[in-house]
């Protein structure tokens, strides 16, 4: 086990006003005190500096650390939540000012529990977790019928789909889903990612799923390197 | 050695004596249950408080466990779409959509009936409303009635009936920490108010324990052989909450329980259970004095079953260890032996050892895993014999 540290934003201080710091920002989004990342936000804002750059100099930092701690179990699942409320409080400030940039998300995450299995504590830390990442996420709750998914997914333009099931009776329902997708005209459209307790990296390969999470970090980092692959756009679709 | 009762080989177990073969206790939700019911013409399959414990007995459990917590009931009855059905802690159930299902859903479940072959698939009714979420809600909700005689008699019935031969066992799952977030409280919500509303999170902690000791104790009084608390806090892959979170939340308050318990019999068995990967927390079990402990899923987590027989196994008795997750509902018939084979190997060597899959049996094992299962338990699980010479 690798301990995580801190990894710093290179020049930083090049992209801040002089004798700007964002340290008290990085802590304060690892110990989850959302009061004061919401203030340290604003604070940015005034001074003018670019919400992207708030972003990733100043939110990141103490998120990715957290998320890196989650994925080693030295953290668990309260203290990421926290650090996602104070990533939340923090990005619903600058989100807005990042839209009005013409900023666009990472990309869109169609998420659900499928069809049978009412568990969501899996996938709604993984939801906030690649909220928090910069996707926009529009989750679908549990007990999700695969034409849900897709009808979600066609209205959304999605790029990644996520299906969760905790049960053995239940993860039949990722293979239907996507069996749908295809029959649907739809699949090369989305990257498919599935997860939950039953599920594994052979599964992921015999249901046809582009990847599977073993944990919420696991799925952001294959969110992140997914929506970069090439594959068919929403807008040949159409025509 | 010559053929123990069922209960004696339970105690024998957990005493770490000598005993003929490894002893048997699985449990079955109820669709699995009902497909081998028919096989047996056994008419009444129920599960939950209602439990009839006749077909587990007959093929081959040596005790029987009688649900009474707070997940007794919700899993096990039917609720009708939309409906919102409470408890007597309260807390309001829903149903998923398929019992419902629009003409669409139905082709859907036609396919996934295709693959499982006759297995019939349910969905799970789930907590969907809870019923303390603010101090004010804390302080105006009352707990139910430890005292209350329709929860209690049964027991009483179960004893007279059957523990002559067989181990009886009450459990009170969910207890604690899983009461809280699953239940009472809601999961996201039990998280962040750890944070920002801890005085609210130890009362209703501070109650679940004060009403499950007051129970536990009733049900001891009836001579029950074991209280099972459950109370899950592991996940697939590490524990939902800290090993030091727990330390803080949950132990004290199991050990003042398990003190209770101990009012009313000195010589209580205890079983603490927890889903998912929770070996961090099994050298505090042994500290509590637990005498039976689940190694549950043998797919995530913490995998070195063999390790951890050898760090705890002489101080706790183990149960489960058999993948219910991939190998029980699709694994070969061979698979599924071998499987057997390993977990005997792993677990069962010098005893303190109950086989159980690692779960309940669900409605998607084919029924010949079920036979295989219990048919390679007893070639590998008998003391004397390969793998246990």
């Amino acid at each position: 086990m690798t301990e995580p540290i801190l990894q710093i934003p290179e020049g930083w201080e090049g992209r801040a006003p002089e004798g700007w710091e964002w340290a008290t920002l990085w802590t304060a989004v690892e110990e989850g005190d959302h009061t004061y990342t919401h203030e340290r936000v604003e604070q940015a804002i005034e001074v003018g500096i670019d919400p992207r750059i708030i972003l990733d100099d100043g939110l990141f930092p103490g998120f990715n650390l957290q998320g890196d701690r989650f994925s080693e179990q030295i953290i668990f699942i309260p203290e990421m939540l926290i650090t996602a409320r104070a990533m939340k409080a923090g990005l619903a400030l600058i989100r807005p000012l990042l839209a009005a940039a013409a900023e666009k998300p990472l990309g869109t995450f169609v998420m659900g529990t499928v069809l049978g299995d009412m568990h969501d504590i899996g996938q709604s830390i993984v939801t906030i977790m690649l909220e928090n990442a910069g996707f926009n996420v529009i989750n679908l709750g549990t007990d999700v019928h695969p034409d849900k998914f897709i009808e979600t997914a066609v209205a959304e333009q999605a790029d990644l789909v996520g299906f969760s099931a905790l049960l053995s009776t239940t993860v039949y329902y990722q293979k239907v889903t996507i069996e749908e997708f295809e029959k649907a005209g739809h699949r090369d459209k989305v990257h498919i990612l599935i997860g939950g307790a039953p599920t594994s990296q052979e599964w992921a390969d015999e249901c046809g799923a582009d990847g599977w999470g073993k944990d919420a970090m696991e799925a952001v980092k294959l969110a992140r390197r997914l929506v970069a692959e090439q594959r068919a756009t929403w807008d040949q679709a159409s025509n | 050695m010559k053929e123990l009762l069922p209960r004696d080989r339970i105690i024998r177990a957990l005493r770490h004596e000598p005993l003929d073969r490894v002893p048997l206790l699985y449990r079955m939700k109820h669709e699995a249950k009902e497909k081998l019911a028919r096989i047996y013409g056994i008419e009444d399959a129920a599960t939950g408080r209602k439990h009839n414990p006749e077909l587990e007995l007959r093929l081959g459990n040596d005790a029987i466990i009688y649900q009474i917590g707070i997940n007794a009931d919700f899993s096990h009855r039917h609720i009708e779409i939309g409906e919102t059905w409470y408890n007597h802690f309260g807390v309001g159930y829903g149903k998923s959509g398929l019992a419902g299902r629009t003409p669409e859903e139905e082709v859907v479940f036609a396919k996934t009936q295709e693959f499982w072959g006759p297995a019939k698939v349910v969905p799970e009714n789930f907590p969907s409303s809870h019923p303390i979420t603010s101090k004010e809600a804390l302080d105006n909700y009352t707990w139910p009635d430890p005292n209350d005689r329709a929860i209690l008699d049964p027991i009483q019935d179960l004893c007279d009936r059957y523990q002559d031969d067989y181990f009886i066992i009450v459990d009170l799952s969910s207890t604690l920490i899983e009461a809280a977030y699953a239940h009472i409280v809601g999961t996201q919500n039990f998280f962040l108010m750890m944070f920002d509303q801890p005085e609210l999170i130890n009362g209703v902690l501070d109650g679940l324990a004060e009403y499950y000791a007051a129970l536990g104790r009733n049900a001891i009084k009836m001579g029950v052989d074991m209280i099972r608390v459950g109370d899950d806090v592991g996940a697939q892959q590490a524990m939902m909450i800290s090993p030091d979170q727990w330390r803080e939340l949950a132990k004290p308050r199991f050990d003042y329980m398990f003190k209770e318990f101990r009012k009313e019999n000195p010589d209580i068995f205890i079983k603490l259970h927890s889903c998912g990967d929770y070996s961090p927390i099994l050298g505090d079990q042994v500290e509590l004095g637990v005498d039976l402990s689940g190694l549950m899923q043998p797919t995530g987590g913490n995998k070195d079953q063999a390790g951890l027989k050898k760090k705890y196994g002489e101080d706790i008795t183990l149960i489960g260890g058999f993948d219910v997750q991939r190998l029980l509902p699709r694994g070969q018939v061979e698979e599924v032996r071998n499987g057997v084979l390993e977990v005997m190997k792993n677990l069962a060597t010098g005893g303190g050892y109950i086989f159980s899959p690692s779960h309940y049996i669900l409605a998607d094992v084919p029924v010949q895993n079920i036979y295989t299962m219990l048919e390679a338990q007893r070639d590998f699980g008998t003391y004397g014999k390969y793998p246990l010479n």
